[in-house]
């Protein structure tokens, strides 16, 4: 009788389980992570700013003191001056064509908000990092997230404080790019982390009779979907190796994405609407 | 009571190492498995309200910081759990050698959990190269974890000051 409650027992609990793990839709899982992550954020960001005073510690005794800080700021002055760049070189292209077609088109503005990075994934199944700012701080899903070396990847997972950040190389990341110098469209996709530790990402459905050279640069083309994904023209990395293959319609290509995870300790997420946030 | 604030407070810092250590490539991006650790200490120690109550917790912590569904932890940590404590009677289980054998085999067997569950609700590609080098990479990993955690555990337990049920001590 006590074993066949035992069972009884163990099998109920098998079926709860495997309840939470394939029936619970994601909205609802998506509330019970950002539960758990909200008790362990202030954790991961008190770990996460020990481990920055660390290094920096570490930096400062070798000799390079006040150079930290200053690299610092003035990374972030980078950012912010390649975002208005881009955002000129766009308003340049707008005006060559509105010249052409004397009409005027709304040019839409976009924020930066800085965050720091708390944390990464905990099991190392997924290519993500966790940064310090939520919804509460104007972040949405499928937000461009982008650092002074370029694309870093998109958000996905938003809950009230943090967000989860989805990076180039993981292999759920696709995002809409083009070669800058040949002009031609292709989907880069990630291709995880290769045995030396370096992100791989790839570069398909690229027209099969233009000519693609390693070391093209390949940026984001601006066509993803989702309004504050993928800006026109932010640096993804360059193209390291070309695969043609003869019978098919496309060629494709391994890329180095740029904005490496290992040097990330803050970064920048694309705000769509243009409003000011705090 | 006192253990029991160790224990949920220890799996709270195991989360929090897990969280800060750098993946390996050479062991297929896999973590070591501290929270698995945790659960498999429990499990090996503590009589079956205690374990289960680590094992919760552990993969609560672990599934929540994870991006995807609920699941992996879920399933995994009550699987290896049960296991290692239906033969925790039958075994010396403070000897590094059978905490070896079963970090090696409690992460290898959460690695080939994940993998169905990613792969069966295609959240994730499936490679057998990058699966096989996950499967051995994790089994490295669990075996030099465990004996760490039970080291650890086992030296906090220690400093806990004793409860005294005898008049006469």
């Amino acid at each position: 009788m006590v074993l066949g409650n035992r069972k009884l027992i163990y099998a109920s609990i098998a079926a709860l389980l495997l309840i939470v793990a394939f029936v619970i839709p994601p909205s609802l899982s998506l509330k019970g992570k950002g539960a758990v992550r909200g008790i362990m954020a202030p954790a991961e960001r008190s770990t996460s700013g020990l481990g920055q005073r660390l290094s920096e510690a570490a930096s400062a005794i070798r000799g390079m003191g006040g150079a930290v800080e200053k690299n610092r700021e003035l990374s972030h002055e980078l950012v912010r001056v390649q975002a208005e760049l881009s955002q000129l070189r766009d308003a340049d292209a707008d005006n060559q064509r509105l010249r052409r077609a004397f009409k005027f088109q709304h040019q839409q503005s976009r924020t930066l908000i800085p965050c720091d990075v708390i944390s990464r994934s905990i099991g190392g199944w997924w290519n993500t990092v966790r940064v310090g700012k939520g919804k509460a701080d104007g972040i949405r899903e499928n937000h461009a997230v982008i650092s002074p070396d370029g694309l870093v990847g998109k958000t996905i997972e938003v809950a009230k404080h943090t967000s989860e950040v989805l990076l180039v190389c993981d292999p759920a990341c696709r995002i809409s790019a083009r070669i800058k110098d040949s002009d031609t469209y292709g989907l880069v996709r990630g291709g995880g982390i290769n045995l030396r530790g370096h992100p791989i990402a790839r570069m398909d459905f690229i027209d099969k009779d233009t000519e693609v050279l390693v070391g093209d640069e390949v940026v984001t083309s601006g066509l993803s979907g989702g309004e504050g994904l993928s800006p026109k023209g932010v640096h993804i990395g360059y193209i390291v190796k070309v695969h043609k293959d003869n019978s098919g319609l496309f060629q494709s290509a391994e890329i180095a994405p740029s904005a490496t995870v290992s040097l990330l300790d803050y970064l920048f997420v694309v705000s769509a609407d243009g409003e000011k946030v705090p | 009571m006192m253990k029991r604030f160790l224990m949920l407070g220890g799996i709270f810092v195991g989360a929090l190492v897990q969280l800060s250590l750098p993946p390996w490539p050479i062991f297929g991006g896999i973590k070591p498995p501290v929270l698995a650790s945790f659960a498999l200490y429990y499990a090996l120690h503590r009589s079956p309200r205690g374990m289960w109550i680590a094992v919760f917790w552990a993969a609560l912590l672990h599934d929540g910081l994870d991006l995807g569904g609920f699941g992996p932890a879920l399933i995994g940590f009550p699987v290896i759990g049960v296991l290692a404590h239906r033969v925790r009677l039958e075994i010396f289980i403070d000897g590094t050698v059978t905490q070896m054998f079963f970090g090696a085999v409690g992460a290898m067997l959460l690695t080939f959990l994940t993998l169905l569950i990613y792969s069966a609700s295609g959240q994730r590609p499936f490679h057998f190269g990058h699966a096989l080098l996950r499967l051995v990479g994790s089994g490295l990993l669990g075996m030099v974890t465990l004996p760490l955690v039970s080291l650890t555990m086992n030296t906090l337990e220690n400093i806990l000051p004793k409860k005294r049920g005898y008049g006469w001590q």
